[in-house]
């Protein structure tokens, strides 16, 4: 009897001082969709978070992860019912539409006082764009990413091509030889109904002059028809509609089945590992084509993940803020060099990173003429926009549509989802962009 | 003993919190949620305006909605129509005795046990126009160019509707099966002395004494089937280009995919309003047979 009272003393004694010692602490949750074992998840937690510590002892900071496919539903009911974390880490399409919903704490006076103007200022055009609103900073992107072309050395040789292909031309022609001599699919890409699927279309539409907000027009229609004739040629296959995602993409790559594939740096820490690059041992990279011969790059979207502050609590926020400082601070080389399959979102870094991972200089070259893609397409109705350029896409793939009757109906579907106003205040958006950075891929 | 209303009251008060909890709330708030311009922003600042029809008029001038309609009665009545059947014959050739039953009939409970996700996935590879039937097809010689089960917008719902028969065989069948256990042996003692042939005793035996069973059967078998989401979203996400979209699928795309949770909500409301009336419908069968 007395035992079991004192069993229950300490119980209570224990739990009390748990709670207590739980309480004097101030306790950060950073949530992302980086699996804890991944890279990313690896650095916040093994460097980030203790760096924190040292210089807060009593600070706690919980690392969450919420798988990707259910991180904005997750996000959503948190922000309706007043339950956000500290820090998120997420996508960086995604971060106009909740900046636009007040999610997002601003930061500016933090990023000027800490980091100064000239840090800002380091960090790409695009990135600056998407991570600020009315000259306001609300995120900082951590990472880049971009597509190129990977392909098997081995196999274009035996297919008798000398170099890998870099116009459009030079790709169909690179595809049939694959075709004719070895049976096999030359170019292997991701056409799902979903935002990755545009996102591997956009480099094709927007090099050829396209925009987002204007699909009906012939430079928008052209783009569609080259990569329809890849289908219908069978260069590639049409079971590209129904990959579940750009990791598919690899596995086809990876097997033998196709001799190029459109693809991201990151697949550098996710497939195409060390152990299996060695196997394969003729896996390159070449730059995305150009639709015309003499340009300097093809216009890509960029990807990649921003990090932000979600709490409102002032004392909270303060060491949100500082645990970003520590990153993009003291860290930020140790995080880009050691840690992540991932480009540096700022240009100095850029050229350092380049010279000590060759594997990623191609897709380093090209992030100077990655735009972000919300701007691109009516900012926060982004999401709307891409969806009926993904269903466009797999129609026309599909045979179900001619390329130009896909985009009409598409280019229709999406003056719908604006009013007119600022649907005709888009498209100058997107239109402008476009040609900045249409006329420095062209050299002009 | 006589119990006083207030406590019988009482008993019933956590079943009628449950209701409320998950069955009336959701609804309510879903047409609440179908009558506002819900999307990612407005719902998070709380602005959402109220607008009316106008979810309903857009959804219903939306293209895709139609075809996720059309696909949803074709794919819940072959569905139906044909679990239904080859439910119905199994469940007769298992009523009689031969030798390896109870293997077989493990064998055709398959498609019940295994989770959707292993065998959508499954089916996605097997369909594709490099998958695994196809070649089997060209190896036998039977097709030259690829059979294209999944990735033409004319065929792929009729390929999933295969798939979903596969699926139901063993819900129609044990039902059934169960059923026709029930039927007196007796009956078939006196038609067999009758002399009636196999076929009469279907006919004028098994049928007839069955038929609450049928009707029980179809009736659930298409509420289930109309609200199917899980086989269709993981072989085709609705694709290619839509379509092959059901009501529910194409609700998710809507809400998930676009954030558009108010025409996301109307596509749910038209939904329950098609299933009331089916069961409104049946209902009404039901008692006329009475």
């Amino acid at each position: 009897m007395s035992k079991k009272l004192l069993i229950g003393l300490l119980v209570l004694v224990w739990s009390l001082a748990v709670s207590f010692g739980a309480f004097a602490a101030t306790t950060l949750t950073f949530q992302s969709y980086s699996n804890p074992t991944e890279q990313v998840a690896q650095f916040i937690q093994k460097v980030l978070i203790p760096e924190l510590q040292k210089a807060h002892p009593d600070v706690e900071v919980n690392y969450v992860y919420i798988p990707f496919a259910e991180y904005m539903s997750t996000i959503l009911q948190q922000a309706i019912s007043n339950t956000l974390p500290d820090l998120v880490y997420l996508d960086n399409p995604w971060v106009p539409q909740l900046i636009e919903a007040g999610v997002f704490q601003k930061i500016t006076d933090n990023v000027m006082q800490d980091l100064g103007e000239d840090f800002w200022m380091d960090f790409f055009p695009g990135h600056r764009l998407l991570t600020s609103k009315d000259n306001d900073i609300y995120a900082l992107q951590v990472h880049t990413n971009n597509l190129a072309i990977f392909y098997r050395e081995n196999l274009l040789k035996e297919a008798g091509i000398g170099e890998p292909p870099k116009t459009w031309a030079e790709l169909q022609d690179a595809c049939q030889k694959i075709k004719e001599s070895l049976n096999l699919y030359g170019l292997m890409l991701y056409a799902g109904a979903d935002e990755a699927g545009t996102w591997q279309f956009e480099p094709f539409l927007w090099s050829n002059g396209g925009s987002l907000m204007e699909l009906d027009q012939p430079e928008a229609i052209e783009a569609l028809g080259f990569v329809t004739g890849l289908v219908e040629k069978g260069y590639t296959p049409r079971d590209v509609i129904g990959l579940k995602d750009q990791g598919d993409v690899t596995i086809w790559f990876m097997n033998g089945q196709a001799a190029m594939m459109i693809n991201g740096n990151w697949e550098f820490g996710w497939h195409l590992l060390p152990d299996v690059l060695e196997k394969l041992g003729d896996v390159k990279v070449t730059p995305f084509p150009v639709p015309e011969a003499g340009m300097k790059s093809a216009v890509l979207p960029f990807g990649g993940e921003c990090v932000g502050i979600t709490t409102s609590d002032s004392e909270k926020a303060k060491y949100a803020w500082e645990l970003i400082r520590i990153w993009f601070g003291e860290k930020l080389d140790e995080y880009y060099e050691k840690w992540t399959g991932h480009i540096p979102t700022l240009a100095s870094y850029a050229a350092k990173i380049a010279n000590k991972r060759p594997e990623f200089e191609v897709f380093i070259k090209q992030a100077a003429y990655a735009v972000p893609r919300p701007p691109m397409g009516g900012m926060d109705k982004y999401p709307d926009v891409s969806n009926e350029l993904a269903l466009a896409l797999q129609r026309s793939l599909t045979g179900a549509q001619t390329p130009e009757a896909a985009f009409k109906e598409a280019a229709q579907n999406i003056k719908s989802i604006f009013t007119p106003e600022e649907y005709e205040a888009s498209k100058a958006r997107a239109r402008e962009i476009l040609e900045e950075v249409l006329a420095r891929a062209k050299g002009q | 003993m006589k119990i006083p209303r207030t406590t019988l009251f009482l008993f019933l008060l956590p079943s009628l919190a449950l209701i409320f909890i998950f069955g009336v709330y959701p609804v309510a708030y879903n047409i609440f949620l179908s009558l506002k311009d819900v999307n990612l922003i407005s719902y998070i600042r709380g602005t959402a305006k109220d607008v009316g029809s106008l979810n309903y008029r857009t959804v219903l001038n939306d293209s895709l909605f139609w075809r996720a309609l059309y696909n949803t009665i074709v794919f819940t009545l072959l569905s139906i129509a044909l679990q239904m059947v080859v439910g119905f014959l199994l469940a007769l050739l298992f009523n009689y005795e031969f030798p390896l039953k109870g293997f077989l009939q493990a064998l055709v409970m398959i498609p019940w046990v295994m989770p959707i996700m292993v065998s959508g996935s499954f089916f996605r590879w097997f369909l594709n126009d490099n998958g695994f039937l196809n070649n089997l097809l060209a190896s036998l010689n039977w097709i030259r160019e690829p059979v294209r089960w999944i990735t033409s917008e004319k065929t792929v719902i009729y390929s999933l509707t295969a798939v979903n028969v596969w699926l139901g065989i063993p819900f129609n069948f044990i039902l059934l099966y169960t059923g026709m256990q029930q039927i007196p042996e007796e009956l078939y003692e006196s038609a067999d002395i009758d002399g009636a042939a196999g076929w009469q005793k279907v006919l004028y035996i098994t049928l007839p004494m069955l038929r609450p069973v049928i009707v029980a059967t179809f009736i659930l078998g298409c509420i289930l089937t109309f609200k199917v989401f899980d086989l269709v979203w993981i072989v085709t996400r609705g694709g290619p280009g839509g379509a092959s979209h059901l009501l529910s699928t194409f609700s998710y795309s809507l809400a998930f995919d676009r954030f558009q949770f108010g025409k996301s909500a109307a596509v749910l409301v038209l939904m329950q309003i098609i299933v009331i009336l089916f069961v409104g419908f049946s209902n009404r069968i039901r008692l006329e047979e009475r």
